[in-house]
């Protein structure tokens, strides 16, 4: 069975970096390895030896790598194709709502990237699959996309709106006989509401297809092993702390939690004999390092995981061996609790 | 514009909307901004648009409420509950009669906003206006939704405007768009960092800001920049050397990105042991 990794946490602190790496560190033990990155960066396809990142599963210069992007744009068209009937789906491509939703639902690109996840664990071509997921919501908003897509399509407006549980297209005509409903038509100024039931009745027929779907995606969230990504700084802490406090219903608790852009400890507390610009300057980051080991030991002492460290670099890894060494420098980082291991 | 000129003017707005890519600091600066034009006598209300924790935080409490809560001497602040600001909405805005069966109404449009997401943008950006509009504040900062967002959000207004034919909601939602459109009244704060690709997604997005004019820019800040360390690294291996080493190499990179932006206001690099609330009073005093 193909086991999955899902590198979480907010943006701007190494998740696409890491993944990267932690596919070379897979692929390198034995199997076929897959990333799947949201962020087109340039670098890391270079990195990798590819020309740039496309849809498709492509070979990288390290045996058994491959890699591929999540492209969200395309996805709920194609989630239209797969479970609508084909008029239904001719008037939802045509939708403004739809687009609205496709490019502003906030779960929606979220949940575009689950089903390309999901589509590549059941090709079973892999051993493993690393998703570098989008940071949407600080990240958590990929665990609970399925559910709340899955509440969107099954139409609790539509509901509300006909006071049945799916009615024929008929009895939508006559909804705006009830006076809540005029009033409400009398607000908006016209047949928005009529249009909108309209439209949710064709989204509806998605259900049962995004139903099952969806269901199929929390399984494979609930077995996916979480590593969670994080800096020392305040605003990504707090995104990390909600993997414990707020993850659990959806997937199980984090595998790990990496600090990235970590400082020497012993730099902490630095015996700097005499004074001068270099002893000052260590002296600060002496100070920035000893912020670092607080953090770590409040996070580990609040949450019960001993967080594993990657040290800061000053330059992103540019090829195959030095996103090799990102990981074998890590401390602290169980590959094989990740199943990854020769 | 030079961005001392710009950053002139930037307080005599009487809305900031502040954006930027995740992790370039935008709920630390939004409270800075707050903390700033407070300090300057002005009666200033943060709002926090989409993320409550992290503007609550920074001003040094733990939660936001959609009444407006005293954080500080002159800083107010709300976080927007999507709930509570439809019923502001039916209820005052759009001046139902009282007989009118809202709670019904009020459900309808909760429903219509999870569906139709226009409404639920508007609804937020709303709720910043009627602020705005009301003579109880001289200045609103918005702590608003990350840059890949906030298109979607300054659009919401004129989207709904286009929608819905007629009527109160339309009125509503084209002085909405107005009010944003207007650089007199209304400014977006950019905040950024000097790395590459907080620098690449800054400038697609400043470009699409200066194209479509739904809200002009205020100013850009890039945070976080390290100062300039005027020694070479010493020959001795041990931690005075990779210390000189590593700034010397973040340093470098940062000039690099910030060659590609555009002026902005430029913050330090805050070194060692602060809290969010020290964040924000320490970049309040960094601000020009």
């Amino acid at each position: 069975m193909t086991r999955t990794i899902l590198v979480a946490g907010s943006g701007g602190v190494g998740k696409t970096t890491l993944s990267a790496a932690l596919g070379v560190a897979a692929a390198r033990a034995g199997g076929q390895v897959l990333v799947l990155t949201v962020d087109p960066a340039k670098r890391l396809a270079d990195a990798l030896g590819m020309v740039q990142l496309g849809n498709l599963p492509t070979a990288t210069t390290q045996k058994g790598l491959s890699a591929a992007m999540l492209d969200s744009s395309a996805a709920w068209d194609a989630l239209v194709d797969r479970h609508a009937p084909p008029d239904v789906a001719e008037r939802l491509h045509e939708s403004p709502y739809f687009r609205a939703i496709a490019d502003r639902f906030p779960a929606g690109q979220s949940y575009a990237a689950c089903e390309q996840m999901a589509d590549h664990i059941d090709e079973r071509t892999w051993d493993v699959v690393i998703v570098d997921t989008p940071p949407a919501g600080g990240g958590i908003d990929f665990f609970q996309a399925p559910g709340r897509v899955r509440r969107l399509v099954g139409g609790r407006l539509l509901r509300w709106l006909t006071g049945a549980s799916l009615p024929g297209r008929r009895r939508l005509y006559s909804f705006t006989a009830r006076p809540a409903l005029r009033l409400a038509d009398a607000i908006v100024g016209g047949p928005l509401l009529e249009e909108v039931a309209e439209f949710l009745l064709d989204l509806r027929s998605l259900y049962d297809g995004v139903s099952r779907r969806a269901r199929q995606i929390d399984r494979q969230l609930k077995r996916a092993k979480t590593v969670v990504v994080t800096t020392a700084h305040p605003s990504p802490l707090v995104e990390a702390a909600r993997f414990f406090t707020e993850l659990p219903e959806t997937a199980g608790l984090p595998t790990s939690v990496v600090f990235n852009r970590a400082l020497p400890a012993e730099w902490a507390s630095p015996t700097v004999a005499g004074s001068g610009v270099l002893a000052d300057n260590l002296k600060r980051w002496g100070a920035e390092s000893q912020r670092q080991l607080d953090a770590r030991s409040a996070f580990a002492a609040q949450h019960g995981i001993e967080p594993a460290v990657v040290p800061w670099m000053a330059d992103a890894p540019t090829s195959i061996s030095e996103l090799g060494e990102l990981v074998e420098s890590a401390q602290g980082l169980d590959l094989t609790a990740l199943g990854i291991s020769s | 514009m030079a961005a001392s000129l710009r950053w002139q003017r930037v307080f005599e707005r009487h809305l900031l909307i502040v954006t930027g890519k995740g992790g370039t600091g935008r709920s630390a600066l939004s409270a800075a901004l707050a903390i700033k034009a407070a300090r300057q006598g002005q009666r200033v209300l943060a709002v926090a648009m989409t993320d409550v924790l992290g503007l609550a935080l920074h001003l040094g409490v733990t939660q936001l409420h959609y009444e407006p809560q005293q954080t500080r001497p002159g800083v107010w602040a709300l976080a927007i509950d999507r709930t509570a600001a439809l019923d502001e909405y039916i209820h005052l805005q759009l001046h139902l009669p009282r007989a009118a069966p809202l709670k019904p109404v009020a459900r309808t449009f909760s429903a219509l906003a999870d569906t139709v997401p226009g409404i639920r943008d508007a609804v937020t950006v709303g709720k910043i206006s009627w602020e705005s509009w009301s003579d109880d504040w001289d200045l609103i900062v918005a702590d608003g939704p990350p840059l890949g967002q906030i298109d979607s959000y300054l659009k919401a207004p004129a989207s709904i405007a286009a929608l819905v034919p007629s009527g109160r909601v339309q009125e509503q939602a084209t002085r909405m768009a107005e009010l944003l459109a207007d650089p007199d009244e209304s400014g977006l704060v950019v905040t950024t960092l000097a790395e590459e690709l907080p620098v690449i997604e800054t400038n697609e997005h400043l470009a699409q800001i200066d194209e479509e004019r739904t809200c002009q820019l205020a100013t850009l800040i890039v945070n976080g920049l390290l100062p300039s360390l005027d020694a070479e690294a010493p020959d001795d291996p041990g931690p005075l050397r990779d210390s000189a080493v590593l700034h010397h190499q973040l340093h470098q990179g940062q000039q690099r990105w910030l060659g590609e932006l555009p002026d902005g206001i430029q913050l330090p690099y805050l070194f060692g042991m602060l809290t969010p609330t020290e964040v924000a009073a320490r970049l309040a005093d960094e601000l020009p």
